[in-house]
């Protein structure tokens, strides 16, 4: 891959404030490249430099290794496109007449746009799915019409790099994801070189090949999401505590900033969840939005449960993969639920892996701790015990633990106590 | 869909529509007056004209009037309704706003003091060989657009407000410069006064002759960077990235709808709505295009004041009332209208 845009200690000040601070990368033909950082970083500006909008201070931009300074207007608009965040419409050009203007870089002076502009112009319009539009006004399109509008028009120029300053900012979910995959598309089947400054990292990570993180003005980290969509720079650019996880559908990387409010700053009685399985889940992010400190019980690092614990930075124990229940483990399991209100015991499965969980339930209900056990996981069949835990689970009813029927009868069950 | 066609169509009938209008409303300004002509009478004037011969004979004092006084006067309404309303047309479009026209933005008023500066040092009229009055109204007006210009810049953007502001006030100072040399106009008081109210009485040929031809240079300036002008609606930003170098064209503009007002002013005073009417009548019929606004623009100007001109020649006839007074009679309700109706205006409505 050739190198097609060197940025060279490109520095910009503003009111002698850097905004710019010696950046330094390159970009090659072909990538999709996303501009990642936290507002104010300087994503607009470097943009704004790239498509010669602003003069830097200091530094040089050099496309194809001719300097920007070199290429005039009408060059750089044959060669670069721009789609902007947001775009004034608020006058009645028709969706046709906007696309058209795309080609104005291309037109001499009094010679009308001829078929072969107009065909372009098609072709534009189709690739980004707006020709319904075509005799449309463009200030009544909706946003992500507009957007699309727009990117027809860039397109139009025929460019090789296509340069987009937030694209999905103001737009719909559906909107977001169908105008990256436009992008996507265009990279791939034309070949243009994308730069996109974008917000949602999580997109970031999915759509684009190659990122590079600002901060302050500096490059803070280049090169593939493993690379830069990282705890420590993601600390640094944005300020905040970052989980990087793989979605569990797409595969791409993905980042949750961590939970900081303090669980146990709250007057509703604690409680202790039996984990382990999916299932368990939904229970515990009812239970902790209704405001209930939670501890959670003896799970592996793999499990949902343990990953809902450390996100929340709730009480968990945790045991090792493929082995029983620890006598350690055991012990800190009872204290747990000693110190708990209420003990609930999801619907999740058991195995000879965590059968010891329920038999630590068992002796608690015995020493007196209220147990409650969500019904369905008396119904379904997931006990690969052979029968042993339906036996205890049945020896828990029998002993007084309440059978609830639904999530929101914890809730109920508390405040009759 | 049906909106666009019908736009469309628009766009082909408003020129034949308008070059009629013209032709009637100049045929009735020639023919109206304290001499009145009939058609075959202007008819026959001008086949004489043309080398034909023709069964009519008119009277050598009639003919005088006729082609010596009504003719220049028609001509050079024209031709300064046309200035008017393109430059207005084209200031809109630069700053992107509605409310910009020579006379907010206090272009005519630089013309004028430039003017009025001229006639009381009392320049010979063909001064450096184009007149000292039309050179001074243009040094005037551009010198005021570029202070009011850099007044209400902040950065690479001139906001609507305090471009606005800083016209009304620059206006102003010079409304009141223009009065502190009127008030010393002394024997000149007659002349600078009914300067500026704005008329096209005494107009003759010679000033045909001087006025004419910047009001072309302007306006084919203007038109020739129509195509920038449609991009710039889009912000200079976005112009830029269509391969527009914003800063030269800006300039160009700006100096050819300057020399569209100062051609205007120089020879009819202080004319005031037509540049701000006219434009935004046509965006409502055809929408925001400058290849057609411009011309159009042109042509609606010129018929409607060669229409209030002769308003005012005839209405209280034998004596003549400025034809400024009536442009802002009519065309202050006239935009105040179009705003009421602001959803339906062509573009700037998205304070709604």
């Amino acid at each position: 891959m050739s190198i097609q845009l060197t940025v060279h200690d490109l520095t910009l000040q503003y009111e002698s404030h850097p905004i710019l601070d010696r950046l330094q990368f390159e970009i090659s033909r072909g990538q999709r490249v996303a501009l990642l950082g936290a507002n104010g970083a300087g994503k607009t500006t470097l943009l704004r430099c790239i498509s010669k909008a602003l003069k830097p201070t200091a530094g040089a931009i050099l496309l194809e290794k001719r300097d920007l300074e070199s290429l005039s207007p009408r060059e750089l608009a044959q060669t670069m496109a721009v789609v902007p965040q947001e775009t004034r419409t608020d006058f009645d050009f028709t969706v046709e007449e906007t696309v058209l203007m795309g080609r104005l870089p291309y037109l001499k002076r009094f010679t009308p746009e001829g078929d072969d502009e107009k065909s372009i112009a098609r072709r534009a319009m189709a690739m980004t799915g707006v020709s319904h539009l075509a005799k449309r006004s463009i200030a009544t399109l909706s946003g992500g019409e507009k957007q699309r509008v727009i990117i027809a028009r860039a397109l139009c120029q025929e460019p090789q790099i296509l340069l987009l300053d937030e694209p999905t900012a103001n737009l719909d979910l559906g909107y977001q994801h169908s105008l990256l995959e436009l992008i996507t598309g265009l990279n791939r089947e034309k070949g243009i070189t994308i730069i996109a400054a974008i917000h949602d990292l999580n997109l970031a990570a999915r759509f684009f090949d190659r990122m590079l993180l600002l901060s302050s003005g500096r490059v803070l980290a280049a090169g593939t999401a493993e690379e830069v969509i990282a705890p420590g720079p993601i600390k640094t650019a944005y300020g905040v505590d970052a989980l990087i996880y793989r979605h569990p559908l797409a595969g791409c990387l993905q980042v949750s900033v961590r939970n900081n409010t303090d669980d146990t700053k709250t007057k509703q009685p604690p409680i202790h969840l039996i984990g382990g399985g999916e299932e368990a889940l939904p229970v515990m992010e009812y239970l902790r939005r209704q405001g209930y400190p939670l501890s959670i019980g003896p799970v592996t690092p793999e499990d949902s449960s343990y990953r809902f614990a450390a996100f929340y930075n709730l009480p968990v124990i945790e045991v090792p993969p493929f082995s029983p229940v620890s006598d350690r483990a055991h012990r800190a399991h009872l204290e747990l639920i000693k110190k708990a209100a209420l003990t609930v015991v999801p619907p999740i499965p058991f195995g000879i892996g965590n059968l010891r969980n329920l038999e630590a339930v068992e002796t608690a209900l015995e020493q007196g701790s209220p147990v409650a056990i969500l019904s369905h996981a008396l119904d379904q069949v997931w006990d690969f015990t052979g029968g042993e835990a339906g036996q205890i689970l049945e020896r828990l009813k029998s002993k007084g633990a309440q059978l609830l029927g639904d999530r929101s009868q914890i809730t109920a069950l508390l405040e009759r106590k | 869909m049906k909106h666009g066609q019908e736009e469309k169509k628009l766009k082909i009938l408003i020129y034949p529509a308008l070059l009629l209008a013209l032709i009637t409303v100049a045929a009735m300004a020639i023919s109206i007056g304290a001499v009145p002509f009939t058609l075959r009478e202007i008819g026959a004037v001008f086949l004489e004209l043309s080398g034909l011969p023709c069964g009519v004979s008119i009277e050598p004092v009639k003919k005088d009037i006729l082609l010596q006084l009504r003719m220049p006067r028609v001509v050079l309404a024209g031709a300064v309704g046309a200035a008017l309303a393109t430059s207005g047309a084209a200031f809109q479009g630069l700053f992107r706003n509605p409310m910009a026209d020579s006379y907010v933005i206090g272009v005519s008023s630089g013309a004028a003091l430039g003017a009025v500066a001229a006639m009381l040092v009392g320049l010979p009229a063909a001064w450096g060989g184009v007149g000292a009055v039309p050179l001074f109204a243009f040094a005037g007006g551009a010198a005021t657009l570029i202070l009011v210009y850099q007044m209400a810049r902040v950065g690479n953007e001139v906001p609507v407000m305090p471009l606005l502001l800083a016209g009304i006030a620059v206006s102003a100072f010079l409304s009141a410069l223009v009065s502190l040399l009127t008030y010393f106009a002394d024997d000149r008081l007659h002349q600078v006064v009914f300067w500026i109210m704005g008329g096209l009485g005494g107009a003759t040929w010679t000033k045909v002759k001087i006025m004419v031809p910047y009001a072309l240079l302007g306006f084919g300036t203007v038109y020739f960077y129509h195509r920038e002008l449609n991009a710039m609606l889009f912000g200079e930003e976005t112009a830029h990235h269509l391969g527009i170098d914003i800063e030269k064209v800006k300039k160009i503009l700006l100096a050819g709808s300057s020399l569209m007002v100062a051609a205007a002013v120089s020879t009819s005073g202080i004319i005031g709505f037509v540049g701000l009417v006219v434009p935004h009548f046509i965006r409502l019929l055809i929408g925001p295009d400058h290849r057609h606004l411009l011309p159009t623009s042109a042509l609606l100007g010129a018929v409607l004041l060669i229409a209030t001109d002769t308003l005012g020649r005839t209405i209280i006839a034998p004596r003549e009332l400025p034809v400024g007074i009536i442009t802002a009679l009519l065309g202050a309700p006239l935009f105040i209208y179009l705003l009421r109706r602001r959803k339906k205006l062509r573009y700037f409505d998205r304070t709604e």
